[in-house]
């Protein structure tokens, strides 16, 4: 469960970039395919961490980068949700390749308001 | 009079796992400045880790001088294996975490007297996928693969494979006994990573494991050798 760690250490980083007295609204992050994060699972652990925090309630937006598929047969070159997968040429075992980003990219925040 | 509140969206581009990262970089400096070459071990849960470090220990007895840190979610039990054939041994308990992270190496190595040590074999908690995405300030990545496991592990660990140094392939003496399809593993290996080096190795019968060792001293002069290449500039 892997996701928890990154929950807490996302909610350590956006804590800290958050303007003091701001109410945190939204979280995006980007997330390569290799690092094999479950977006509903990290929503849950977020949802645990930021419990009774500014940043409680606020949404999760993971963009999960796809596989980029290349073949070696063809050359073609897609993107998929899966690693392994055949391409329309016949040739089964084209070649996965997958980011490992996991980086912070925005935060939204109420700020002020009396 | 009141203020409505203002929303803001404010862009950035920073890794999570920042923090974790910037204490392994730390660890890592002083490993290299010490001369020690770091091996973290990952692998499945009765893989064979602790069971390989058993077999390592023995075979570089005299030779080199280990230091061994092994994480658990529970129970001292590897780090009383690993202590027979090592007298630096420290057990990391990790309660709940799946998976080591840089703060608990850090904290552990405090426990270890680095004077003399020249290898550092960190077993992290038996799992093949969280704990390749968290850095602890190893010089290599291991990933351990066994056959009992069967053969699509590595498919379904694309992680693993692309970010491992080198990949072992365990339990190479039940052969025999199992429906592994080897050439499969193989072609799945190097779908996801063309280069990183496989070796097939038994660490309960000795099948493979002088490859293993030959493995970490070359690469531990390798790096020796790189560092002091920064080092001249």
């Amino acid at each position: 469960m892997h996701e928890f760690s990154i929950a807490e250490a996302l909610a350590a980083q956006v804590l800290a970039h958050a303007p003091a007295g701001a109410r945190v609204r939204g979280i995006e992050i980007v997330v390569g395919a290799l690092r094999g994060l479950e977006p509903d699972a990290l929503r849950t652990c977020w949802d645990a961490v930021t419990f009774g925090t500014p940043m409680a309630g606020s949404t999760l937006e993971v963009d999960l980068r796809p596989w980029s598929i290349r073949c070696s047969s063809c050359g073609r070159e897609w993107s998929s949700p899966v690693p392994f997968v055949a391409c329309l040429c016949g040739n089964s075992t084209p070649a996965p390749v997958g980011g490992d980003e996991l980086d912070l990219v925005a935060i939204t925040v109420d700020e002020g308001g009396t | 009079m009141s203020e409505p509140a203002r929303t803001l969206r404010l862009p950035m581009v920073e890794r999570v796992l920042e923090a974790n990262d910037e204490i392994a970089d730390e660890t890592r400096d002083e490993l290299a400045r010490r001369g020690i070459f770091a091996i973290d071990l990952i692998g499945a849960p009765g893989s064979g880790k602790t069971a390989l470090l058993e077999a390592t220990l023995q075979l570089l007895k005299g030779r080199r001088r280990p230091a061994v840190l092994v994480g658990d979610l529970a129970t001292r039990r590897d780090g009383d294996r690993l202590a027979r054939w090592c007298d630096q041994v420290v057990q990391i308990s990790t309660g709940e975490g799946c998976h080591l992270e840089a703060n608990q190496v850090r904290d552990a190595l405090r426990q270890v007297d680095l004077e003399g040590v020249d290898l550092l074999f960190i077993e992290n908690v038996g799992n093949l996928i969280c704990p390749v995405g968290f850095d602890l300030g190893q010089t290599a990545k291991v990933g351990m693969f066994s056959l009992t496991e069967g053969d699509d592990k590595a498919a379904k660990h694309p992680y693993l494979v692309t970010a491992a140094d080198l990949l072992l392939l365990n339990k190479i003496d039940l052969a025999p006994h199992l429906s592994f399809d080897r050439v499969g593993f193989e072609a799945d290996v190097r779908l996801l990573n063309p280069r990183v080096p496989m070796l097939e190795v038994s660490a309960t019968s000795g099948q493979g494991l002088e490859r293993w060792i030959a493995w970490i001293d070359r690469a531990s002069v390798a790096r020796a050798s790189a560092a002091r290449g920064q080092a001249l500039g």
